[in-house]
Formats: C-alpha cells, structure tokens, sequence
C-alpha cells in the first residue's frame, strides 16, 4: 500500500502520541477493567432494533459500574453488522481476536448470526445471542461457546398455532419476507397450522424491503383467508397491514415477533393496528418485578431511541454475562463452562435455563394484542374478556 | 381469473405506473439539460416526503384540522422546500463537475442520496422507524365484486396525470420550457442566443425534484407510510423507467413508468405463488428491451460528432 | 532517440529513491493504523495522514515522486510488493488486521478487473458486486465436491463470471453510455433477487463455504515455525497478495499493449476509432469478459475466506462500493485503485467508533474528495511513449 507521507511527519506524530499514552497510563483505576462486546445492526432498515438493544446492553454495564460491589469494572465495545453476514463476520473476527475482551452479546439478523458462529468457536469467545431465532443458531452446532437467552421461532409458532386455531380461526394465508427469518416462520407456522386442523390456503414469499403488496394482497382477497398473517420485520408489517385496509381486506392480522416494537403504532396509527395479534418469547417485561426495573432505569437513562422488543433480551444476556465474569473472573474458557451450567439464573425476562446446546429453555410464549395504541397481554385485554371482537372467522 | 381481479390489478398498474412516471421525468429532465444522471433523486424525493410530512406535524399542531387546507399546506412546503434542495444540489454540486467525468456525478450524487437517507435516519426524531403518513383525501370506495375502487386512488392517479401534463404545457408551451429546450439541444448556441444557462439548470433542477416531492406525497397519501428508505427503490425503478422510455423525452419516461409498473404487475399476476420472482422477470425484460431497442423506446434524436 | 527533458537532474541522480521512501513510510503507517485500536490514535494517525499528502503537495514532494515512479516503476512496484509481504509476516499473529488487509487486496484485484471496463474500455459496469458474488457462490458450490482442488476453483470461479456475462454481451455492444449502465444494473438486482427467492442456492440464509486448500495444506489451519503460532489468516493474505500481484502485472501488460492501446481509443472516441479500423465490438467484448473474469476470481478467494456469504452481501450498493473505489482512485489508475480499496475498507471498519454515524461521514468524505480532486486521488498518468528509460537510461 502507498500513502503519501512524508518520514518527518510521521516522526512528529509518534511522539505526540507517546506523550498522549503516558497521560493515559497515569489514570488508573482501582478496579480491573473487563471489556464486553455486542453486535447489532446499528445501520440500516432494522436499526431501530439494533439500537434499543445496543442501548439496553449499555443500561447493564452502566448500572452494574455503578455498583459498588462490582468486583470489575466494565466496558462496552458496541459494533454494526449491518444485518449483512460479511461484514458480521467482520466484526465478529475484530472483537473474538481482541484479547481484552471478555465476551460478547451478539446478532438481530438470523443469517448474520449463522456466519459468525464458526467465528467465535474458532476462537473460543462465549456468545450470547439476543435477538436472532433460527434454530440452527444453537442448535445446527455443538459449539459451547454460543448460547441464546431468547426463544426460538419453534416455540413461538407453536403457541401462535394453538391459540389461533382455539379461537375458531380455520383458513390462513400467510405472507412472508424471504429472509431465512420470515421462510423460518413460515414453515413452521404452516406445519403447526396443519398439526391443529387449519388450513393455509395461500403462502406469498416477498423481499425484505418492498413497499407495494397490492399484488400479492389482490390475490390473498380472493381467496378470502380468515387471518392474514406476515412473517418479516415491522417495516413490511406495517405496510401490508395498511395495504389490506386500502384492498377491503377484514381478516385478523397476525405477526410475529419481528413486528412487536413500538414502531407498529408510529407507523400506522391507533386506528389501523387494532386489533392485530403477536407472539413473543418470555413473560412481558412490564409483569416481572425486573422488568418494571428495567423499564424505568432504561427511561432514566435518557436514551434517544426506544428499547424495541427485544432489548429486554439484550439486557438479560449482557447481566448474564457479566454474572459470569463475577463468578470465575474475565476468563473466556472459564466462562464459556460457566455458561454451560446456567440453570434458573434470575433476569428480566424470566428464568433462564441452557440445555445442552446453549438455548434457554423458555417454554413460556406472551401473545399480545394492539389495543389503543398500545401491546396488550391477551388476556388482560379487552379482546379476551370479551367487550371488543375480533372479525369472526368465516 | 375474474374480471374483478383483473380490474383490480389494472388499478393498480395505473397507480404505480403514475409515480414511476414522476420519478423518471426528472431523471429525463436532468438528462435533458446537463447530459448527467442524478442519482440522489430517490432520496430527495424521500426528503421533500418528509419535510411534508413534517409540515402536516406542524398543521395540526397549530390547530388547523380541514384535511384539504392540511393538504395544500403539505403540497407547498414539500414541493417548494424540495425544488430548493433541487437548485441547491445542481449549484453546489453538480455544476461544479461539469468538466469532471460523468461518473463523478454520478457518484457524488450516489453519496449525497446516502447522506440524505443516513442523515434523516439520525436526525429526524426517530428516523429510523417508518412513520404514519395521514390520509388527507376520502376514502369512500366502490365495491364491484371483488373489486374494490376507492376515491383516493382515483384523485391521486388524476392528480400524478394532471401535474404531468401541466408539465408538458411548460416545456412545450412556455418561455421557460424554450429555454429549456434550447439547452438540451446546444449548451453553446442556448448561451449565444442570451440565455442564462446556470438559471436555465437551476430552474430545471427545481422542476424535478418538486416533482419528485409530489411523487413522494402521493406516495405517502396512497401507503399512509413513509420512512427513510423508500426513495432508494423508487429511484432505481425511476433510473430504469426513464432509460427504457429513452433519455430526454418527457413521453419516454411516462410510457417508460408505465411499463414498468406493468411488467411488475404482470409478474405478480403470471407468477402466483412465486411473486417475489416478479422483480427478476421486470429486470429480465428491462435487459432484453435494451438489446432490442439500444437507446430506449422513444429514443433520443442525436448524431455522433466526431 | 534523445532524451526529452522530463526529469529533473536531481531526480536522475537516483530515481527512485523518493518512491522508496514513501512505500516504505506506507508500510509502517499501515501496520500502525491496523493495530491501532484507541480512538485517540486512530485520530491521530488520520489526521496525520491528512496533514502528510497536504504537505506533499505543498513542498512539490508528489511531483518529485511522480517522476520517480514514472522512471523507474517496475522497480518500485516490486518493491511495494515486498514492502507488503514484510508487513504481513509483520502482522503475523493479528487475526483481524490481516483480515482487512487481504479484504483491501481482494477488493484491490476486484476494482482492477473493473477498471478494465471504466478505466480503459470506457464501459459502465455497475454489478461488480454481482460477478465478484457469482465467483464466491462457484467457490461454495464447489467446495462440497472434494474433487475439485481449490484453486482450480478459483479458476472456476471467473469462468463461471464470464459465463453469466455473456447473456449481457447482446445489449452491452449495442447500448453506450447511461443506457449499458441501466443494463448492469438490472443484472445486478437481477442476480441478487434471484439468489435470495431461489432454495437451491441457500436462499436469503447464504451458504458455507469450504476453506482453502493448497497442496494438501489447508488453510484455515495456522502456520507454525518452531513454537510461534501465526494467524491461519497469513495464509489468505499471502495468497491474496499474489493474485493481486499477478493481476496487477496482467493489467499493465494488457494496458501497455495494442488491445490497451484499442481500448483507450474505444474509450476516448468510439466513432473515430472505428474509423481508424479499431474493431470497437471486439475490445469492448474483451473488456467486458476480461474485468468480469477477474472479478469471480478475486470473489471465490473472498468467499472461501469469509467462509460464509448470502445475497445481502453482494447488493447494489457493494456494487457501488467497488465503482467507488474506482473513482475515488482514479479511473484507469491501478496504484489509486490500491489506495482507494484501501481507503474505503479500512476507513469505515476505523470509523466504528462513530458507530451509527459513520456511513453519513463516510459518504461526505468521498463527495469531498470527488468536488476537490474530480480526477480521483492518484490521476492515471498520460500514456508515455517515449518514456526515458526506454532510451536506454
């Protein structure tokens, strides 16, 4: 490679920068610092996410430094994947070959986290995923090293399939983004449909980030589904919830995780979003006593951006690891065993539990509806004790 | 299939069809004036949504509730706020590469589109999450079978249609769209005949990207949502609306649009179940129209100089 | 033939000594930005850089240099190609920077096969991103077939790139200009949304792809000498930097030849080259499949390095990304196309500290450079022919 430099200034430069390192020397703390990473899309068309879960990671490490009986003190290393599995791999190379470092929270975007495995069992840096539910993340390898506080998308449809169809809900068609995210989705939600007596009479792949659905919508109208559901990320949800209104489409809309962010109701409006359905792992954070704890800290914190849905997860798995460095110190190979015996450790999204590939075991699924504005638990809704309806199935 | 379906679909192609159309005259209009590709006209064109957007914000807020009068309000801060992004971007950064390689504009114009997007991304009060656009035209609809036409739509398309042809009228029937014209056709000779040549861009610039705006505002009418990365699609589909058609003719970009909504349409119609392909079959015969038709349907009258 | 009066007597005495110096100062200042890690020296170093090519310009330094390197270039690109390899085995046991260097020397090969098409040829090509992708995809089919031996793969890889682009080769001759750019990128997204709705090739979820492998020795294992363990990585930047090698000396011959020579005239004025009896459809053909070729290669050794791709990674914006590089460095310069790749790599991933806004500062920094050097950062120079050394100096 060629700069055009010239040897005297480099010379100069080097010795400022020596007498800057000595000032840096001189500011030693009393306690010993351990560095953390996280990764997530922090550009991009799901930044919103990433965001709230960079930020949620922050809260743990500010309110642990916080903490006078910490034994360490704390340091966030936050970096972008832009949801491309590239420059995932990228920057998962950076932070598992940083010797400082003592672990990681990592990966939104499933195909990020399924490039980056290899990455961190290569070098043996414990992972703890917090947002991305493909199966396969935990469960297509034998790494120790990777582990997930989150559900996966086989426990959410599950759920998703039983509750719809026990509300009398027979003929589906299902709209998916063609991310492993949304096929994911899509294929065991129509497995489990099938499993429970429904139907689904039409499954439409579209891109990640289109903007008209009018042609798959024209198309879902006349096969006339009870439920239209999509499987994608808020922005696409948001879109095909507005375009089946402009169609004279009455289904329920259903989600899925992806689309329970705060985002739903900014984008549509009060009006439109009511009634639509989701599902998403873990008890809500509002019903745990550290959930309420979580919410009001991450207010005081005074961050510019929401925490989205799953910047709980992000929370609970940056305390989780720190817990570990508590526990046997800032040691990779230490922690990595020290994860592979968690069972029934305290965080705010419920007990967590790793089985033997590292998945929490989170049996627990929350449906929710929007009502005024706002996600309900199901059954504290006005939905569930019966004084508003949803269109009844045909 | 049924009439209503195929009703349906056409509706929807006429839709479509309409904002493409607006994107890609601008692209032909700059084609036309200055030789270069702007490729941050997507992402204006998300700009001049917001700033509606924002006007809308601003209307309510100081209590102004007649949906119409919110509309014009929207309607002049839009397009006026976007033709002076418009002008400014050709005087600060498109005429000063005049002499540059076209390339450069067109990557300078690629990066101003990332910064614009980027820009709205951090710095709109939370940018980054699509927002409700709010519907301003009534929505009464018409039900024939399983077709469903609603007002508006209908207002929106006559509106896209109206704004083009007025369009035409100037170029075709104005001192100005002369001027125009006479730059398009020789730079040198326009400037010899006593015309301001930088106005003459500037103008043309402003033209096009308040067009753009009101593409966005339809858009954001038609979806009731806007966020900041819908002018990177819109603008691709536009380059590639205004190149079928063929550079520098307002008629070519219109027909250009059209078609191009229209193969998307037929895709997704030919193709069910398989619709996310329909992107792969519009771009397959945008390469096989080239082969047949090298400079665009209606092409550019040129001769090579040599 | 007399000598022409191009070089100063100064610069005669030893020409090439200021060209040596500053690859030398480039290699230590890389292997500086690449470990740096604290925000403050990043800056700093940045800054300095910034500070330095100022200065360069300033004191008439860059045009000492430019003489040097148009009178003794072989010698000085040899040992730039040393100066590389010193600061590899400098970088032996850092993972991450020899990542981003053999990512630089990649994405360098890359925009040099399309600087064939740009630079030379005067050709628009706007799916880079697309035939770099179809050779990373071969790289991974072909990774599951243990019979292929890897580097044929890599061979493979370009082959298959030129396969994809010969359904282009009707529309590219005929159209010129904004319309043979509207055909690459249709290509693009054409390719892109293909891979991502199709299930043979591992849809929007990517593919692994198998590492390398050279006379039985595998790749992503790490060379030992004695007790000291390098990053496995050396060995993807070694064989990096000799396809970047090789390509470069390719270019130049090509660019030195009669078909550069063909091209430059296709480029400067189509109508007159054809009448002067260049064949303008076959150059433009040679470009085209030429730049593509390289392309897939460059993109099977990424893809066998990154070890997993999936179709968000070959979008339009990497397209971009790569015309960008181009540019950036100049059009038909291969030393800019060096920087340039540099620049756009290492900045960004350097930039991380700014976290979510470093995209935004990236994109006014190349909108800087295109409004106050319109001609990329290292110009190609105008083609010498009758270069002093050829006179027997």
């Amino acid at each position: 490679m060629k700069f055009n430099i010239g040897t005297k200034f480099h010379r100069i430069v080097l010795a400022a920068g020596a007498c800057a390192g000595l000032a840096c020397g001189t500011a030693a703390t009393a306690k010993e610092t351990v560095a953390l990473g996280f990764i997530g899309p922090l550009t991009g068309g799901v930044s919103s996410v990433g965001l709230g879960g960079r930020n949620s990671a922050e809260l743990a490490i500010r309110l642990r430094n916080a903490d006078p009986a910490a034994k360490y003190s704390y340091e966030l290393e936050a970096l972008d994947d832009e949801c491309k599995p590239n420059v995932g791999v990228q920057v998962a190379t950076k932070l598992a070959t940083n010797r400082k470092l003592a672990g990681a929270v990592a990966h939104y975007c499933s195909a990020v986290a399924m490039g980056t495995v290899d990455v961190y069992h290569r070098f043996g840096l414990p992972m703890t995923v917090w947002g991305a539910v493909l199966p396969d993340i935990t469960y297509g390898n034998d790494y120790p090293e990777i582990t997930r506080v989150n559900g996966t998308m086989i426990n959410q449809n599950e759920t998703a399939a039983k509750f719809m169809t026990g509300l009398g809900y027979k003929t589906f068609a299902i709209i998916h983004d063609t991310t492993d995210y949304g096929k994911g989705h899509n294929s065991y939600l129509s497995k489990f449909l099938a499993e429970d007596g429904a139907t689904v009479v039409g499954a439409f792949g579209v891109s990640a980030d289109q903007q008209d659905f009018t042609a798959e919508l024209t198309q879902v109208k006349a096969l006339n589904p009870d439920v239209v559901v999509y499987a994608g990320l808020t922005p696409g949800g948001v879109r095909v919830r507005q375009q089946m209104a402009k169609l004279g489409i009455t289904a329920v809309f259903q989600g899925v995780s992806g689309i329970k962010s705060d985002a739903y109701f900014e984008g549509l409006g009060g009006d439109l979003a009511e009634g639509t359905l989701t599902f998403l792992e873990g008890a809500p954070a509002e019903k745990l006593p550290g959930g309420a704890f979580f919410l009001t800290e991450y207010e005081k914190a005074g961050f510019s951006t929401p925490p989205e849905a799953y910047g709980p997860f992000a929370f609970a798995a940056m305390n989780l690891l720190i817990d570990a460095v508590e526990a046997v110190g800032p040691d990779r190979k230490a922690i990595v065993e020290y994860m592979g015996t968690v069972k029934d450790h305290e965080s705010i999204t419920g007990l967590i539990t790793f089985d033997d590939h590292g998945q929490n075991t989170v049996a627990l699924i929350t449906g929710y509806v929007a009502q005024d504005g706002k996600w309900v638990v199901w059954e504290d809704s006005d939905y569930a004790k019966g004084t508003r309806s949803l269109p009844a199935p045909k | 299939m049924d009439f209503g379906l195929i009703a349906q679909y056409l509706a929807n192609g006429i839709l479509l069809g309409t904002m493409y159309a607006l994107v890609a005259v601008g692209f032909t209009l700059f084609f036309g004036v200055l030789d270069v590709i702007k490729f941050s006209h997507g992402d204006v064109l998300m700009l001049g949504t917001f700033i509606g957007f924002t006007a809308w914000m601003g209307l309510a807020a100081i209590g102004v509730t007649n949906p119409w009068v919110q509309l014009l309000g929207v309607l002049i801060c839009s397009l006026g706020g976007t033709a002076l992004i418009g002008a400014a971007i050709a005087k600060w950064l498109v005429l000063p590469l005049k002499k540059a390689p076209q390339l450069n504009t067109l990557l300078i114009t690629l990066m101003l589109g990332t910064a614009i997007r980027e820009a709205v991304r951090l710095f709109y009060p939370n940018g980054s999450n699509p927002k409700a656009f709010p519907a301003l035209l009534p929505d009464a609809a018409v039900e024939l079978g399983s077709f469903s036409l609603r007002a508006d739509s209908v207002i929106l398309v006559l509106a896209g249609l109206g704004l083009i042809g007025v369009l035409s009228l100037v170029i075709n029937r104005t001192r100005l769209g002369l001027a125009i014209r006479a730059v398009a056709q020789d730079e040198e000779t326009a400037r010899i005949m006593g015309i301001n040549y930088t106005l003459v861009v500037l103008a043309t610039f402003a033209i096009g990207s308040g067009v753009a705006a009101f593409a966005g505002i339809m858009n954001g009418l038609y979806y009731n949502e806007i966020n900041f990365g819908m002018g990177l699609i819109l603008g691709l589909i536009g380059f590639s609306a205004a190149i079928i058609g063929g550079l520098g003719n307002l008629y070519g970009a219109i027909l250009g649009g059209f078609l191009f909504a229209g193969l998307q349409v037929i895709g997704a119609a030919l193709l069910p179940f398989a619709s996310a392909y329909k992107d792969v079959f519009a771009f397959a015969v945008v390469i096989a129209l080239m082969a047949w038709k090298p400079t665009g349907l209606i092409p550019e009258r040129s001769s090579d100089r040599v | 033939m007399t000598d022409l009066p191009i070089s100063s007597t100064a610069a005669a005495a030893r020409p090439w000594a200021a060209g040596a110096a500053v690859i030398v100062t480039a290699g230590v200042y890389a292997w500086a930005l690449l470990m740096a890690e604290e925000t403050w020296q990043v800056t700093g170093l940045l800054v300095l850089a910034v500070a330095a090519v100022l200065a360069a310009l300033k004191t008439g330094f860059a045009r000492r240099l430019h003489q040097d390197w148009a009178a003794s270039e072989p010698r000085l690109n040899r040992l730039a190609f040393a100066a590389l390899i010193v600061l590899i085995f400098a970088l032996s046991d850092a993972h991450f920077a020899l990542l981003m260097v053999a990512t630089t020397l990649l994405y360098f090969t890359a925009a040099m096969g399309l600087n064939i098409q740009f630079g030379f040829a005067g050709m628009a090509n706007f799916a880079g991103a697309a035939f770099f992708g179809a050779g990373a995809y071969t790289a991974a089919v072909l990774g599951t077939v243990t019979a292929v031996p890897p580097l044929l793969t890599l061979a493979i890889g370009g082959a298959v790139a030129l396969v994809l682009s010969l359904p282009l080769l009707l529309p590219i001759l005929r159209t010129t200009g904004h319309y043979a750019a509207v055909v690459t990128i249709a290509f693009g997204v054409l390719f892109r949304t293909f891979l991502e709705v199709n299930e043979i090739l591992g849809g929007p979820q990517g593919l692994m792809v198998a590492p390398m492998r050279l006379f039985g020795w595998d790749f992503n294992s790490a060379p030992v000498i004695g007790s000291y363990e390098m990053s496995f990585y050396v060995n993807y930047a070694l064989l990096a930097a000799a396809l970047a090698g090789l390509v470069f000396v390719l270019v130049r011959r090509l660019e030195r030849s009669w078909i550069g020579l063909h091209m430059d005239a296709v480029r400067l004025d189509e109508t007159a080259a054809a009448c002067f009896g260049v064949p303008v459809a076959r150059i433009k053909l040679t470009a085209f499949l030429l730049g593509n070729a390289i392309l897939g290669v460059s993109g099977a050794l990424y893809g066998m390095m990154i070890s997993f791709i999936a179709p968000a990674s070959f979008t339009f914006s990497d397209s971009l990304l790569l015309v960008s590089i181009v540019l950036l460095g100049g059009l038909g310069s291969l030393w800019g196309s060096a920087v340039a790749a540099a620049i756009v790599v290492l900045l960004p991933e350097k930039l991380q500290l700014l976290q979510e806004y470093r995209f935004l500062l990236f994109s006014i920094l190349v909108m800087l450079v295109l409004l106050f050097r319109p001609d990329g950062i290292l110009p190609r120079p105008l083609r010498t022919f009758f270069a002093s050394r050829r006179a027997g100096k």
